[in-house]
């Protein structure tokens, strides 16, 4: 018997202190860089198109106004304050939809999808007219909120990347006629160089 | 330092031989198997949740005031026009005193960026007009902008513009639609 446990305790030790090394480090370097993506703040998701240019500019933090365009031509209005949702979308997670092509039908509208993924948030078809409106009145509500009559929206325009041109034609005319004059184009860093 | 817990040689001697007896160990032995779960399961946990390529933000400014109202004259042979097609061709062009324009010369979306320098070190007051065929892709309008950013230019001034019926006849003539 006595034997056979002294075999027993002959069994192999790894060294596990290494391997924890590692997984330390990897785990510290996770946890500072880590972003979370809150599933829920993001109205739809697009296929970002790619630069290689880089400038400073990061995704703003707050008073943020997205607009996201998906590649059917569907444009989505989403603003970052629940309140201002509710407000004018009627709904704390309200989205507005706004199809510029009359010649197509929304798919958002038609299926309830983007994609082949449901729109989860509950959104208000929009025309033209309405949907100019509503940006009025979500500028109106941030400086009604913010007590600075000058206070404007960081106007972020996600679009996807095999959308048509035609619908961020239109975008921008509405983003002019609603003296929406600076905006920005989500991108993602690209990072091959560029053969020259 | 931890090594003498798996010793090759001096386990071989405790199993076989007989004459040598294997000292006792006194190393105090924690067990980090429970400790290395745990973070390999924080370690998931954050490897899966973070979005390491944050997108970034690439600024448009279209010009202030009223489209109606303010108008600006520019000088024909300012103009640097910008053409893409439905099937995102490239079309680059400059302006004339008498209102015409050059041959449009259809160009890769890389070169962009030094032809606009070059444009730029002939004419400093270059303005470029870009127009988009409604039929051209958003990627297309983003690369173009990231060819704008990354041109060295003293100033950046464009408008985007639609495209209209005019422009589609001449780049019929050079090869575009």
């Amino acid at each position: 018997m006595r034997k056979q446990r002294n075999i027993k305790k002959a069994n192999i030790h790894i060294d596990m202190t290494p391997m924890v090394d590692v997984i330390m480090l990897l785990l510290t370097f996770f946890m500072l860089t880590a972003t979370f993506r809150a599933a829920e703040s993001e109205a739809v998701e697009v296929a970002l198109p790619q630069t290689l240019y880089t400038d400073t500019n990061k995704m703003p933090e707050r008073d943020v106004l997205t607009i996201s365009i998906t590649n059917k031509g569907d444009i989505f209005l989403d603003v970052d304050n629940y309140k201002f949702r509710k407000n004018v979308f009627g709904d704390e997670f309200g989205i507005g939809l706004f199809h510029p092509d009359t010649t197509t039908f929304s798919e958002a509208e038609q299926s309830g999808k983007v994609g082949d993924k449901d729109v989860k948030r509950s959104f208000v078809k929009l025309n033209k007219q309405q949907f100019e409106d509503k940006i009025r009145e979500l500028k109106r509500e941030l400086r009604d909120a913010s007590g600075n009559p000058k206070a404007e929206f960081r106007v972020v325009v996600k679009g996807d990347k095999d959308s048509d041109y035609g619908a961020i034609e239109d975008l921008i005319s509405s983003l002019n006629e609603t003296n929406t004059k600076v905006f920005s184009m989500v991108t993602m860093i690209k990072h091959e160089k560029p053969k020259e | 330092m931890a090594g003498g817990n798996f010793d090759a040689p001096d386990a071989g001697q405790s199993r076989g031989g007989k004459s040598y007896k294997k000292p006792a160990r006194r190393g105090v032995h924690i067990d980090m198997t429970p400790m290395v779960d745990v973070i390999m399961l924080l370690l998931t946990f954050f490897m899966l949740t973070t979005t390491l390529s944050a997108p970034q933000l690439m600024n448009v400014n279209l010009p202030k005031g009223d489209v109606n109202k303010d108008k600006v004259k520019l000088a024909a042979n300012n103009i640097l026009f910008v053409r893409v097609t439905d099937k995102n061709e490239v079309f680059v062009s400059r302006g004339k005193e008498d209102g015409s324009e050059t041959n449009a010369d259809k160009i890769g979306m890389k070169e962009l960026s030094p032809r606009l320098e070059a444009e730029h070190k002939a004419n400093e007051e270059t303005v470029i007009i870009l127009r988009f065929d409604r039929k051209s892709k958003y990627s297309s309008l983003v690369d173009v902008f990231d060819e704008i950013n990354r041109a060295k230019l003293k100033e950046r001034r464009y408008a985007i513009q639609p495209m209209e019926e005019k422009d589609k006849e001449i780049l019929k003539a050079f090869g575009g639609y």
